[in-house]
């Protein structure tokens, strides 16, 4: 009798529930769906006119040539690009957007770090360091730009003073072409060191202090604390910010357009700036999109690869 | 779970990544101007006042590049303009630099927010044709039978093309030698007997270098090239210097050429002189500094030279050198002029052929010049007491003009026309650089960039329906 009266519903569940419940889970499935393209719609909007639309113009008018006000006057197919991949130039612009990156990147990401662990400490009075080392995230480019042309500059400049207290010769610092990419480099560390700093000592804190009170109990030292618990813990932050400063790097501009406008000899004529001058100086918007198609399945390229290669050595808590 | 949250993260951070990089591609949308519609905030605001009762006036739209000293004298004739008159309001919009400034009217073009008076520079003058949107000064000139005959030939020529005045010079400007006297003396250098040659030039670099101390700086600075090949009596580009007929290929790697970049590296090889790079700004303040003897600038620096050397030096003045046995050519008249846009109202076209004409009277021009160290276009402004009082002051002032008198016209010191010109120079600015820094050998540098500028030239006329 017991056993009966347990069966049954049992069975009735087994038979009717599943179909009722798969309907109405697809039903589901599908409201949700549109919900969430209802929801999305308006940024997909935005994003349609803004990046969608431009990218496909992009593609069109890289395959054009454009009259001296822009307009499109003729099409040549794949000459802009095969003209770019021929040009001694374009390559040229690769290499120093390339060294650029190597110069800027690893440079201040260390740099970072080392003054994010300086700072990360319960001393009294780090809160007045920690704002003056984010300082240069307030500075924008413009004003970074006229304020190092003030140090730089070949006769007056203070940087070239003080080499002069030590007897060296003045360095052109932004027109000898040996000069002129790493002196952009140092003004481009400085300037992203703000916001990486701050990204990095908030990875630091966001780390457990149980972890090193046991290692301390354990007996491990300062340097090993920062090598084998503090960097492996804050990879996460590393990892976010080596991506967003490579993407930086390759977006250089304002500094180049201001300190140099890509010379001595092309030394710090990197892509976007060579981007800059044939579509928006020379009004060759073909090249122009062409070399920013390139340029976008460069950083696309490397950053799949990062996230391929250098993600695996993430540790996400 | 972690798994998952391992799997998940990757793909929105990639997403964050690709939506910055889109984002930022578009950051650097061309501002116009839209200050059209701001109103006019003048000393005489209540007699426009009175005025706009009767009738509106027509508002012109002035965009030009003067900055500093120059910008401010620039508003103060606009202000007397404006004061003098009710029919016509001009409001000057300052957009930057040369190139700048033409960049933003390359966008602006076939819109609201394009100007009526434009000032373009001189080497922007074949694309201002080219583009068709403009319309000649000549028409307003034969409509009224406006005199021109008191205006400056030489200038005239730079911007008459197809014998039609396209646009009205305003301010003209040609490169000199600026010259120490003091350091001049300090060497045992006569001060009054300025280098006029190659081989001066380098001599006296040579004995005016001391410890600490240079002979000369001269920017990199394609105009200068452009200058000293003229001074040659050689053009720059063929086809008449494009004058003929469009231009096809660069000149540039000319023996010529060639021998100025030969004398330039030679002196800096000597360590007679130093490089300072592309701006003339701070070649010119190193000369100000007494850090170099000798420089090569505008005379539109002039003005600003003379008086923050005041006190501190005497500066002398010379004519662009040239090489020694050389006796032809001439310097090519630099500066900008002022074009009027055809899209806007023949109302607003009139009003700014009337401003036009203001700016080009003898008395505004003396101003001008005085001011500024921009030689008057009209010849009537020497005879201003104003003109004559400052040339007795400064001496220096009249190297300019006497330069530009002296200049014997021909299709080189007509100067070059191509549509192509900002880039030509960049292309060129370059090619020293390269000589300068060992990387090439002046005939090499210069075969390369006349081959870049030739195929630049080629395209260009591609693309322009003739």
């Amino acid at each position: 009798m017991e056993k009966d009266l347990i069966i049954q519903p049992a069975l009735k569940r087994t038979t009717l529930l599943p179909a009722f419940s798969t309907r109405s889970m697809r039903t589901n499935r599908w409201l949700e769906r549109i919900l969430a393209f209802v929801f999305l719609a308006p940024s997909l909007l935005l994003f349609s006119i803004f990046l969608f639309y431009p990218l496909i113009k992009s593609v069109y008018l890289s395959m054009n040539l454009t009259d001296p006000r822009g307009r499109v006057v003729q099409y040549v197919g794949l000459r802009n690009f095969t003209d770019l991949l021929t040009s001694e130039l374009f390559y040229k612009s690769i290499t120093v957007t390339l060294s650029f990156i190597l110069l800027t990147v690893p440079t201040g990401i260390i740099l970072s770090l080392i003054l994010a662990w300086l700072a990360h400490t319960r001393l009294r009075g780090v809160q007045l360091f920690r704002f003056v080392f984010s300082l240069p995230m307030a500075i924008s480019v413009g004003t970074g730009s006229i304020i190092w042309m003030v140090l730089y500059h070949p006769t007056l400049g203070t940087l070239n003073y003080f080499l002069s207290l030590l007897h060296i010769a003045p360095i052109n610092w932004l027109s000898d072409p040996n000069w002129a990419l790493l002196s952009i480099a140092l003004m481009t560390v400085w300037m992203n060191l703000g916001f990486q700093f701050i990204v990095l000592l908030s990875g630091m804190q966001g780390v457990s202090e149980d972890i090193y009170d046991s290692a301390q109990i354990d007996g491990a030292g300062p340097l090993r604390t920062f090598f084998n618990l503090t960097i492996p813990l804050i990879t996460p932050s590393i990892f976010f910010v080596t991506v967003v400063s490579m993407i930086g790097a390759f977006q250089a501009f304002g500094q180049i357009n201001i300190l140099t406008k890509g010379g001595p000899m092309n030394s710090t004529n990197v892509m976007v700036f060579n981007i800059y001058q044939d579509a928006f100086v020379n009004y060759r918007f073909g090249t122009g999109s062409a070399q920013a198609l390139l340029l976008f399945f460069i950083v696309l390229i490397l950053t799949l690869i990062q996230f391929k290669v250098l993600e695996k050595k993430v540790h996400y808590q | 779970m972690n798994l998952k949250a391992m799997r998940r993260r990757p793909m929105a951070l990639l997403f964050i990544v690709c939506m910055m990089l889109l984002t930022s591609a578009c950051g650097s949308t061309i501002s116009n101007n839209a200050s059209s519609d701001t109103t006019k905030t003048n000393s005489g605001s209540e007699t426009v006042v009175e005025s706009v009762k009767n009738t509106e006036p027509v508002k012109v739209v002035w965009w030009h590049s003067m900055s500093g000293e120059l910008g401010k004298k620039l508003d103060q004739l606009v202000s007397d303009f404006n004061n003098s008159q009710q029919a016509v309001q001009v409001e000057a919009v300052f957009q930057g630099t040369y190139d700048e400034s033409l960049n933003k009217l390359k966008a602006a073009m076939d819109s609201e927010s394009s100007p009526t008076l434009m000032q373009v520079y001189e080497i922007g003058s074949r694309f201002m044709i080219d583009t068709k949107s403009v319309t000649p000064m000549q028409t307003f000139i034969d409509k009224e039978n406006y005199d021109t005959t008191s205006l400056e030939p030489n200038i005239l020529n730079y911007y008459t093309f197809d014998n039609q005045l396209y646009s009205m010079p305003f301010n003209t400007s040609n490169p000199i030698l600026y010259y120490n006297k003091d350091a001049f003396k300090a060497a045992g250098l006569d001060p009054e007997k300025p280098p006029t040659t190659y081989e001066g030039v380098a001599k006296a670099a040579k004995a005016l270098t001391t410890e600490g101390k240079s002979g000369a700086s001269f920017a990199i600075y394609g105009w200068f090239m452009e200058q000293l090949l003229a001074n040659q009596g050689k053009e720059l580009i063929d086809n008449g210097n494009g004058r003929t007929s469009p231009a096809t290929s660069s000149l540039l790697n000319s023996e010529a050429g060639v021998s100025i970049l030969t004398w330039w590296k030679q002196m800096l090889d000597d360590k007679s002189i130093i490089n300072l790079g592309r701006k003339t700004d701070d070649t010119k303040k190193a000369f100000a500094a007494g850090q170099i003897a000798m420089t090569l600038d505008s005379t539109a620096s002039l003005r600003g030279i003379v008086s923050s050397t005041e006190g501190k030096f005497e500066v002398g003045t010379a004519f662009l050198p040239k090489p020694e046995g050389s006796n032809d050519g001439g310097v090519v008249v630099g500066g900008a002029s002022l074009w009027i846009m055809n899209n806007r109202s023949q109302e607003e076209q009139q009003g700014a052929w009337e401003f036009i004409k203001f700016l080009a009277q003898p008395s505004t021009q003396a101003n001008w010049h005085i001011n500024t160290g921009y030689f008057p276009i009209t010849k009537k402004a020497y005879d201003e007491q104003t003109v004559k009082d400052n040339l007795a002051k400064y001496p220096q002032f009249q190297t300019a003009v006497d330069q530009l008198h002296q200049t014997k016209p021909s299709l080189s010191t007509q100067g070059a026309v191509m549509g192509v010109f900002p880039e030509a120079r960049q292309l060129t600015e370059t090619a020293i650089e390269e000589v300068l820094n060992n990387s090439k050998s002046p005939q090499q540098a210069l075969d390369d960039a006349a081959k870049a500028i030739s195929s630049k030239i080629q395209e260009y006329n591609q693309t322009v329906n003739k």
